[in-house]
């Protein structure tokens, strides 16, 4: 055999290889998810059964829903449209510079790795305890709420954005550097109308995501709907709770919807 | 009266016999032992309008590069208009070299003129530029630009909608726009069909004679070559194996040299 035959050969032994140790991870996954399931007792008929008997009785009890406290709950619902456009904005103006210092076509590693780790840090704590922190910081009430989601925010879209930097194309950069162009001039002519669109999209993606996740601050006293479905619960008010949940329903579909309108209205035109 | 006039005579002289480019045992590597470049050596003169071929992988782009002052090299020395080129380029010699990229490294985001405007920089590194401010004379420069381009109806298009013949021409604009005195353009019409591609060059070439500049193409084609370059340069594994002037090099010893049977 020629060294060319050889290393087809070679190659084509190698996915051969490939394609058994997918299949067997994929058995593996199944196993684990089994192994899983099984420690939590989801296989244990009559713990199920129980289940199904406890749903059926707490539907019952949710329905018809409550109406009348639409008034008490509206003021909570656009506290909670409030955090979450501000919490959004106001990470976006962090995200953007720490974007720009976490990549590495325009900044020396070390600055890059400091960013990036710190980031990643704030990465890592989930927003609803970003949101116990704060209370505790600055007390409670929306304010709370609107920090824990900046702060949340930042984690992502810093990350996202020093991505989105990086695959600009080195040669545009180069090219600007020919001209001359300090890096104040790459930020503003290169960086932002090159990924001008991807930036707006994912920011849509952290408000929409932000929406959400500012229904549930309320339950630790940041702010917002969060707290009625607190007080609800607490107290069995189920047919209660079903008003604020179908509210936030409404609310999470309408800036789905107001999202995808934005999208197709300015960003779909390449 | 007569004093004056011979020391201008004498400068003349000597501005015309510095060479534009001056390349002497020029060695370069992406990465430690790969040589790319290995001992190149040129004498392109002022005015001069040179063409560079050779083989995919010849290290062309590598040396517009260097040249460029993109990339600093481990050995060797390069003077660009009389001035050595030693780390990051000083930004007086900066300006005076035009680069255009083998994609042409236009910001597909911004418009032609933006694009053409972007070419002034040098002149204006200030915080007013990188707001988005040009001074008005600029702006009148690059439509002015744009127009002799005969861009100016497309002024005020995105990059990204622009033909490739149109893209092609808002690159040379801002290269223009800086007012370099060299220029170096990497395959920059290889993306145009022949006709095309000859007409770019016929208009670089007259707007080179006019204005005096210097020009380094890397060219595939060998018909523009001997059409427009006045000198040509092979490069092959990072060593020059054939320079002439354009006219002397034939098909068949083109051919032959890229063969390797020289
Ligand atoms: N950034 C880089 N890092 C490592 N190696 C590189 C890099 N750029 C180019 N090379 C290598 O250097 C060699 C010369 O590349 P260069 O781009 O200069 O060739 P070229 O003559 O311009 O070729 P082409 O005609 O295909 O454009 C090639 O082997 C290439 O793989
Ligand atoms: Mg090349």
């Amino acid at each position: 055999m020629s060294a060319k035959r050889l290393a087809v050969h070679g190659t084509l032994r190698g996915m051969e290889g490939r394609r058994w140790r997918e299949l067997g991870f994929s058995l593996g996954l199944v196993a684990l998810l089994a192994w899983l399931l099984n420690g939590m007792g989801f296989f244990e008929a009559g713990r199920l059964m129980q289940g199904g008997v406890n749903l059926v009785r707490f539907a019952q009890e949710m329905f018809p829903p409550d109406v009348r406290i639409l008034p008490t709950i509206a003021g909570a619902l656009v506290e909670t449209l409030q955090m979450a456009f501000a919490g959004t904005l106001l990470g976006f103006l962090l995200s953007f510079p720490l974007g720009v210092l976490g990549s590495r076509a325009l900044f020396p590693a070390g600055v890059v790795a400091v960013v990036r780790f710190l980031v990643a840090a704030l990465r890592t704590v989930p927003s609803l305890l970003w949101a116990v922190l704060m209370v505790i910081v600055v007390g409670l009430g929306p304010l709370a709420g609107t920090l824990a989601l900046a702060f949340y925010t930042v984690g992502y879209l810093a990350k996202l954005y020093a991505e989105l930097f990086e695959a600009i194309d080195p040669e545009i950069l180069e090219a600007m550097r020919g001209v001359g162009a300090k890096r104040r001039h790459l930020i503003r002519f290169v960086l932002w109308p090159e990924s001008a669109n991807a930036i707006l999209s994912q920011l849509l993606f952290m408000l929409e995501y932000n929406v959400r996740a500012s229904t549930v601050l309320g339950l630790v006293g940041a702010g917002g709907i969060g707290f009625y479905m607190q007080a609800y619960l607490g107290t069995m008010a189920y047919s209660r709770l079903t008003t604020v949940l179908l509210a936030v329903l409404l609310l999470v579909i309408g800036m789905d919807a107001l999202s995808a309108w934005i999208r197709r209205r300015y960003l779909l035109q390449p | 009266m007569t004093q004056p006039l011979a020391a201008l005579r004498s400068e003349e002289t000597l501005a015309l016999s510095t060479p534009a480019v001056a390349v002497e045992d020029l060695w370069f590597a992406y990465r430690e032992g790969k040589w790319i470049l290995q001992g190149v050596n040129l004498q392109i003169p002022a005015g001069g309008f040179w063409a560079i071929m050779g083989p995919s992988g010849a290290g062309k782009t590598t040396l517009m590069r260097i040249l460029a002052g993109l990339l600093p090299f481990p050995r060797g020395q390069v003077d660009l208009l009389g001035h050595p080129l030693q780390g990051k380029p000083d930004p007086a010699l900066r300006r005076m070299i035009g680069y255009i990229p083998q994609q042409l490294g236009l910001v597909r985001g911004l418009t032609a003129l933006e694009n053409v405007l972007l070419g002034s920089l040098a002149r204006h590194p200030g915080w007013r530029t990188a707001l988005g401010f040009f001074p008005r004379a600029e702006i009148e420069r690059a439509i002015a630009l744009l127009e002799l381009l005969d861009l100016a109806d497309r002024a005020d298009e995105k990059v990204f909608r622009l033909s490739g013949g149109e893209r092609q021409r808002v690159a040379i604009a801002r290269t223009l726009m800086q007012d370099p005195q060299l220029i170096l353009a990497d395959e920059f019409v290889s993306d145009l069909d022949l006709p095309r591609a000859a007409q770019v060059l016929a208009f670089v070439h007259r707007l080179a004679r006019e204005r005096g500049l210097t020009v380094i193409l890397n060219l595939h084609e060998l018909q523009l070559v001997q059409e427009f370059a006045d000198h040509v340069v092979i490069l092959k594994a990072g060593q020059v194996v054939f320079e002439s002037p354009a006219l002397d090099l034939t098909w068949p010893l083109f051919r032959e040299i890229m063969e390797g049977k020289r």
